[in-house]
């Protein structure tokens, strides 16, 4: 069955499309990005997903419900962008409150654990910094072990060490078998978090795949390896390749393929290489070459 | 519903502003007042510690519902903690309800604290019958203004329902004679006063303690205020939480 489902789903403020005939759907047990830049839709999605908006047209169904439906019964946990807690309430007596509102609710303490709160339990929420209130909202997102968890951009207010941590977090809740849909604007957060990548842009979606599959449709690699004195001619014509840099001695190969440019750049010319280095899609350039107009 | 509740009562009792306030600032003006009247005049006595108790129990009463309800509750909804509980399995109407049972139960200790000082401290006494019709009177009697405080919180953000808390609050204390009595006012005064909720909130409870029975158009015109803020209330919190 399938966790989520929108139907031709369209939304607008006033003059301005905000969803355009967004058409998706996700599996359940998945755990699906959906990446796009500021203003591409996403939270509108989102919180028309969750029933807090209604779609001016088309049909949002979670687990074969109506999405209000599927909240009342407790199926669906999330964690929005902006969310202040009540500042006079401890973290414990937070996640406890939420986790009381659900049928089925995790065990306090291990939601405590999961969102690495067991040391901060008896602080008051408006004693908290902002990436420890956010680990509290995520708490509260699963506190009610929801099949389906939503994340707006998780990680906004987060460290590096909190965000590694907090994607381990998220791994374990979904490794239950449950469904997770977040939203990110960060490519290798969705690269490496998810199973599936829905790229939107103005909209709509623009491209739909494994986190690869994206990249290689972005061309947004890049091959960097110390060239010397050798010769640059022909590496334009190796496979993939769309641009050829040479600056400092180091040539940089954009590449939609970097698989088939290395093997090729090895096997199929004479060049001494070294120093190779394998760059991951830009994010600039995937969402221009993602989002153009066509 | 009842965690909740729980929770809410809690956050309540550990906000500085609320204690202070709604539960400490009543008593010390009672304290205050009664011994004004006491160097001015021997006249009044038990009566007059009488009726200010009742003053004075009800605007500590009136600030408690419209203070724990208005500005928290605005707070709420824009800060986003509304929308967390509306995403949970809780239904809207819970959210409401919890807020009005809340706040009646959050007027409970100014006005417990104004009767005991009353009792222990200026000599008030009355049959124990009394004591539990006043009680019950001008603690159901809060509901006009929690109705009130609920309506502004859902209509309006922070930075405004907190002077709007505050004008509705003294305005309604002094304009219907909880600081200085009615009779003292001029003519026009006094009409507007009749016709507020305060005034006839408060005058059951001054007709209480001088051994009468409270008019019927006191008990009118709060249940008539009741009414018209309750449907105020339910109005602008639907507004609020509609799904745009």
């Amino acid at each position: 069955m399938n966790a989520i489902a929108f139907t031709d789903v369209s939304r607008s403020y006033g003059n301005v499309l905000a969803v355009d005939g967004l058409n998706l759907t996700v599996e359940t047990g998945r755990t699906v990005a959906l990446l796009g830049p500021n203003g591409a839709g996403k939270s509108t999605s989102i919180n028309m997903l969750l029933g807090l908006i209604r779609p001016s047209g088309g049909r949002i169904e979670l687990f074969g419900r109506p999405p209000e439906q599927a909240v009342a019964r407790g199926e669906v946990g999330a964690m929005l962008q902006d969310g202040e807690l009540i500042p006079e309430l401890t973290v414990r007596e937070l996640v406890d409150f939420v986790r009381g509102l659900y049928p089925e609710p995790l065990d306090l303490d291990a939601i405590l654990q999961m969102a690495d709160l067991t040391d901060l339990a008896g602080r008051r929420a408006g004693k908290l910094s902002g990436g420890q209130s956010q680990r509290v909202r995520f708490a509260l997102a699963v506190a009610g072990a929801p099949r389906l968890l939503v994340l707006d951009e998780p990680t906004a207010a987060m460290d590096v060490e909190s965000r590694q941590r907090f994607w381990a977090a998220m791994r374990d809740y979904a490794a239950g078998g449950r469904t997770v849909l977040f939203a990110t604007h960060y490519l290798e957060e969705a690269d490496e978090n998810s199973d599936r990548v829905i790229v939107v842009a103005r909209g709509r979606v623009v491209a739909d795949g494994t986190a690869a599959q994206i990249k290689a449709k972005a061309g947004g690699h890049a091959v960097r390896f110390t060239l010397d004195g050798q010769s640059a001619a022909g590496l334009d014509a190796l496979p993939g390749v769309s641009a050829v840099e040479v600056t400092g001695g180091t040539a940089t190969l954009r590449t939609a393929d970097p698989d088939a440019t290395v093997a090729a750049l090895y096997r199929g010319t004479s060049l001494e290489i070294r120093d190779l280095r394998l760059a991951g899609a830009d994010l600039e350039d995937a969402f221009l070459a993602l989002t153009r107009e066509p | 519903m009842p965690n909740h509740i729980r929770v809410e009562i809690l956050r309540m009792l550990r906000n500085k502003r609320y204690v202070i306030f709604v539960v400490a600032f009543p008593v010390v003006l009672y304290v205050l007042f009664c011994n004004i009247v006491a160097g001015q005049a021997s006249s009044g006595g038990g009566g007059a510690a009488a009726y200010l108790m009742v003053s004075m129990g009800a605007y500590g009463a009136l600030s408690a519902s419209i203070m724990s309800t208005a500005v928290p509750w605005a707070q709420e909804r824009q800060a986003g903690w509304l929308r967390q509980l509306q995403i949970t399995p809780l239904p809207g109407w819970s959210i409401i309800l919890t807020k009005l049972v809340s706040t009646l139960l959050l007027a409970l200790p100014s006005l417990a604290l104004v009767f005991v000082v009353a009792m222990t401290t200026q000599g008030v006494s009355l049959a124990p019958g009394r004591w539990a019709l006043l009680f019950l009177g001008m603690w159901i009697g809060i509901l006009p203004f929690a109705a009130l405080g609920l309506a502004v919180g859902s209509l309006v953000p922070p930075d405004t329902a907190q002077p709007a808390a505050m004008i509705g609050m003294f305005g309604l204390a002094i304009l219907g004679g909880l600081w200085f009595p009615v009779d003292t006012m001029p003519a026009t005064m006094q009409t507007i006063a009749h016709a507020l909720p305060s005034f006839s909130y408060a005058d059951i409870g001054w007709n209480l303690v001088s051994g009468q029975a409270p008019p019927l158009q006191d008990v009118v015109t709060t249940l008539v205020w009741a009414v018209v803020l309750g449907a105020a209330a339910v109005f602008a919190y639907r507004r609020a939480t509609a799904r745009a």
